[in-house]
């Protein structure tokens, strides 16, 4: 009973951290008393450290090479060693599992938000001293627990739905009428209704292998999560489903409309649906900036996004879905010369000229730096706009999902339903949804 | 009646059919040559029958992309350098620790001997967390030392081999030897390991087998940072750069198949041979 | 001679035992007792006594596994041997081309499991995007047969070979007498061949059963375990556990589990060996 009034009094303190955003902080998992106290005491000097070296286990394959290169740079100008490896996609976790249990662990690594931070807590050196941390523009993007700061926010993404517009127009609508779920899903239907004549679809097909099926499981599924949270505060520890109808409205929406019928998602990839996209078989695909390299060759001009809507009161005044998974950790139980190299390159890349250029121009990134350069991708441009019409963003609350099991589970259910959309299968969708989070968020408690 | 029967049991029509069943069963490494030579965007997951056309036709540049830009001769070489050591090693010191145990009747021997087959059945995954700790922590983590892994992992069935064969050597030429003045070490040499060779090659080719294509105690072990074998490679291929670079992949695996169908060919009748001695006995 | 050659212990057995006590026995002690444990690294452990035994049986996806696991070896135990004893019986037979045909039967095997993987993904996928069935991420059907079509074409060479040398180590003249008794080639067939190669068949399927169970590479390569867990089989269920789940009590977890499957994977060799062997002709 004592160990669990001590958890609760924890989690408090974390969800006083966290408050920024609906990253909340009740899974904290089991915080080990004694473990959790930061550690201080490397000295902060901006010189590199002479010994050290720095191991980054990237999570990002797509940026895989602009590291590289980085890494290249930064030893060539320093001489302090860097070395970046990639994790296979969806294999971070078991890749970062493996390496930490080494005698040269990664220095570097990353956890997605607060629930990652949770497993990997002891591990986590505090940056709240640190040089990159004085860099960060807001606290908002700061992984905190109490006073210490466990990881930083390097990459802003966003989300919605990437509209073909050249085809919206050829289909007589414009962006201007869409400003709700009601007017979306008319356009949607009227495309689909003279499909034959238009000749191509509204919405691409939502493939549900592993390449794509992220995009309904986890970042679709965030809306209800996020009105939810809105309504009734943060709650991580479960879930109610008030919002399931909307979310089953809007998936009933994707899956109706699109290139294929609904029976065929699961046998359509990621690839297919920007194959569909980029070839102009479809108006609408949902995907966020870090998706602009696929989509870019149909031209700027031709490329615009919309907030997801789910049919909730007020949406004419919701954005998109803005936030970060990707959370800079540094390894505490590195050695310390390991550790300050660590902090100097990271340093480097958010302030050297070679940094935020790569950072920006090479990886397409917004980060929240104060000498960060502006983004060249085109989809950052229109979620900027959107901040700057005063539209309310939606945050990312998918890392207060319980776990990857959760989302396989949510994943599964909506698959299922998709091939045979009767009340029965939707069941299945909202039982993985609310009682697939009751039992993770017990078992991640541990 | 019956010689009837038996002039179709041994008719062209079972020599056809095999035929047919051998060409189906050649078919799944066929499509992989296939696509390796398709150029990227025509590599498709519907598409993988159908054979290359002028318009989809790549040449070999998927090849020299898997041998340049993705490190794939390097990979071969760490795996053929892990490989030749190991079984080197294993073949060494295994066979004469099962001189040893067959000629030394002490308690000693017999707790060996049946540690040994003890740790043929073991699986891998029952030690795999705590032997990728071990192998870290005495640095057993490159491609050059790893080999002492392999002889501890891989001990089990070499001496279990090896025992099966001394057994049935008489022990009178050794005895032999050693009246002559040979110490245990030359008896060993000039002896008994020239009788073993045939064993050595099935144990050899067993081992090799295995650490050749192992996947799991590499990628636990060795030090990802620096070096990777091949189906760690491969492996990498299907997982990293976002998308799937499906050209160069089937490249590698076509890299990959095609020393082990050459050497295969080459020594096929021994290695059949070892096969067989080592299933008989295992 | 025992005499001289004890003295040569250091330099004829230690070596191996080194590294035998390196890469077997230390590991699988502190294996045994880390499963007692709640750890996150060797060092770090704290003896917690049954408990991740009990979660481990508590834990769906491993009892789902273990059955995933016992049908996918029973079928394809089956489906392996009896193709194979076929294939063996038609090329003991004088037809031309045996070698060739042996040849080219036997290759699959030398091929390692990852890249084997790999290649029928891509051909199920290709098969299965043709008929507009799901893909094998999100088809628990097509991974079970994918997986048995896999391990066959892998092994029916293997196995053809091993019952090729029990076939042909059958007397002649025991053929022959049957042959002049009016014996059908059917009646020879179950009369003699088949218990005659008993020793063969006990092989085989002991093999074919724990190399079954013990299967990885192919697992992870083929289905990594898609769509949702279901086509996971023990050994990649415990791969998962120990470094697909963070938190500190997983690891533990997954010791506990390769200890069952450890003990499994012994009792059935055991179980296994006795069943076929009191079946086997005493020659």
């Amino acid at each position: 009973m004592k160990k669990r009034l001590f958890a609760l009094a924890l989690s408090g303190a974390m969800l006083i951290g966290l408050l920024a955003g609906c990253g909340g902080g009740g899974t904290s998992g089991t915080p080990a008393p004694g473990t959790a106290a930061p550690e201080t005491g490397a000295p902060e000097t901006t010189a590199p450290a002479a010994d050290g070296s720095v191991y980054y286990l990237n999570f990002k394959p797509e940026q895989d090479e602009q590291w590289q290169a980085l890494a290249e740079a930064y030893t060539a100008e320093t001489g302090v060693p860097v070395t970046v490896v990639t994790a296979a996609s969806g294999q971070y976790e078991t890749q970062l599992m493996a390496e930490m249990g080494k005698s040269e662990a990664p220095t570097l690594f990353q956890v997605n938000g607060p629930v990652g931070l949770a497993n990997w807590k002891d591990y986590c050196y505090d940056l709240s001293g640190s040089a990159l941390y004085g860099e960060l523009t807001s606290d908002d993007f700061a992984l905190k627990d109490a006073d210490a700061v466990y990881g930083i926010a390097y990459v802003i993404e966003t989300y919605g739905i990437i509209v073909n517009k050249a085809l919206l127009e050829q289909a007589g609508h414009s962006m201007d009428e869409i400003t709700d779920f009601a007017a979306l899903k008319a356009v949607a239907e009227d495309i689909t209704a003279r499909k034959d004549e238009l000749g191509f679809s509204a919405f691409t097909s939502a493939g549900m292998d592993g390449s794509s099926d992220w995009r309904f499981k986890t970042h679709l599924a965030n809306l209800p999560i996020y009105y939810e949270y809105e309504a009734e505060g943060v709650h991580a520890d479960a879930i109610n489903g008030t919002y399931l109808d909307n979310y089953r409205a809007i998936w009933d929406l994707y899956i109706n409309n699109a290139t294929c019928a609904p029976a065929e998602l699961s046998a359509k990839t990621g690839d297919d649906a920007v194959a569909e996209f980029v070839n102009g078989q479809a108006v609408f695909y949902q995907n966020g900036t870090w998706a602009y390299g696929d989509v870019s060759s149909l031209g700027d001009e031709n490329l615009d996004m919309l907030p997801i809507y789910i049919g909730v009161d007020g949406e004419e005044n919701q954005g998109l879905c803005t936030g970060s998974e990707n959370y800079w950790c540094v390894n505490s139980q590195a050695d310390p010369a390991d550790i300050q190299a660590t902090l100097d390159f990271l340093y480097w890349v958010v302030t050297s000229e070679t940094g935020t250029t790569s950072l920006a121009d090479d990886m397409g990134f917004v980060c929240p730096f104060r000498s960060a350069k502006p983004s060249t991708n085109y989809l950052v441009g229109i979620a900027d706009q959107y901040i700057a019409a005063g539209k309310k963003s939606v945050d990312w609350c998918f890392p207060t999902m319980p776990s990857e099991e959760w989302k396989n589970g949510v994943g599964s259910a909506l698959t299922a339903y998709a091939a045979d959309q009767t009340d029965a299968n939707w069941d299945g969708v909202v039982s993985a949804f609310v009682d697939g989070w009751a039992t993770e968020y017990q078992l991640s408690q541990g | 009646m019956k010689s009837k029967r038996r002039s179709f049991a041994n008719s062209p029509f079972w020599t056809a059919l095999m035929t047919v069943v051998c060409v189906i069963y050649l078919y799944p490494i066929f499509m992989v040559f296939m696509n390796s030579l398709k150029v990227e965007t025509a590599i498709t997951t519907s598409g993988a029958f159908t054979l290359p056309t002028a318009d989809t036709f790549a040449g070999l540049s998927n090849y020299a992309n898997a041998i340049g830009a993705k490190g794939f001769l390097v990979s071969f070489g760490y795996t053929a350098f892990i490989t030749v050591s190991s079984v080197v090693l294993i073949l060494i010191c295994c066979s004469m620790c099962a001189w040893y145990i067959t000629r030394v009747n002490s308690a000693a021997s017999k707790v060996m001997y049946y540690l040994c087959v003890f740790s043929m059945v073991v699986p891998f995954q029952m030690v795999m967390f705590t032997l990728s700790s071990l192998a870290d922590k005495l640095r057993l983590n490159t491609p050059w030392n790893i080999c002492i892994i392999y002889l501890g992992f891989g001990a089990g069935l070499a001496v279990f081999m090896f025992t099966g064969f001394m057994k049935t050597i008489p022990v009178e030429i050794e005895e032999a030897a050693m009246i002559d003045g040979c110490n245990p070490i030359q008896t060993y040499f000039k002896v008994v390991f020239p009788i073993l060779r045939p064993t050595m090659v099935s144990v050899g080719i067993l081992e090799a087998m295995w650490v050749w294509n192992d996947y799991l105690l590499p990628t636990l072990v060795l030090d990802i940072k620096k070096y990777r074998t091949i189906s760690m490679l491969i492996q990498y291929f299907r997982g990293s750069y976002g998308r799937v670079e499906m050209g160069p992949m089937m490249a590698c695996i076509m890299l990959t198949i095609f020393p082990i169908v050459v050497v295969y060919l080459l020594g096929q009748k021994h290695i059949i041979k070892g096969v067989v001695a080592g299933a008989v006995k295992g | 001679m025992e005499k001289a050659l004890k003295r040569y212990f250091p330099i004829f057995v230690l070596p191996t035992l080194a590294a035998f006590i390196i890469g077997f026995l230390i590991p699988f002690v502190q294996g045994l007792y880390l499963s007692f444990c709640r750890f996150t690294t060797v060092g770090n452990a704290q003896v917690v006594g049954i408990g991740n035994y009990l979660k481990a049986f508590a834990d769906s996806t491993f009892t789902y596994s273990f059955w995933f696991t016992v049908l996918f070896a029973a079928v394809s135990t089956v489906v392996i041997n009896v193709l194979a004893f076929l294939v063996a019986l038609l090329l003991t037979r004088a037809i031309k081309g045996t070698n060739v045909f042996r040849t080219i039967f036997f290759m699959p095997n030398l091929i390692g499991g990852i890249v084997l993987g790999y290649i029928w993904q891509i051909l199920i996928n290709c098969v299965l995007s043709l008929a507009g069935k799901p893909l094998l991420a999100l088809n628990t059907a097509a991974g079970y047969w994918g997986l048995i079509i896999l391990m066959a074409w892998q092994q029916i060479g293997y196995m053809m070979i091993i019952y090729i040398a029990g076939l042909q180590s059958v007397p002649g003249d025991l053929l022959e007498a049957a042959q002049i008794d009016g014996a059908t080639s059917w009646q020879t067939l179950w009369k003699i061949k088949i218990p005659m190669v008993m020793s063969s068949i006990t092989i085989c399927v002991f093999l074919t059963l724990t190399n079954s169970f013990k299967l990885f590479d192919q697992n992870l390569a083929l289905t990594k375990g898609e769509p949702s867990h279901t086509t996971e089989m023990l050994a990649y269920n415990i791969y998962n556990t120990f470094y697909a789940r963070s938190g500190p009590q997983w690891k533990g977890i997954g010791q506990a589990k390769a200890v069952i499957f450890f003990v499994l994977v012994v009792a059935i060799g055991l179980i296994q060996l006795r069943a076929t062997r009191s079946r086997e002709v005493q020659q």
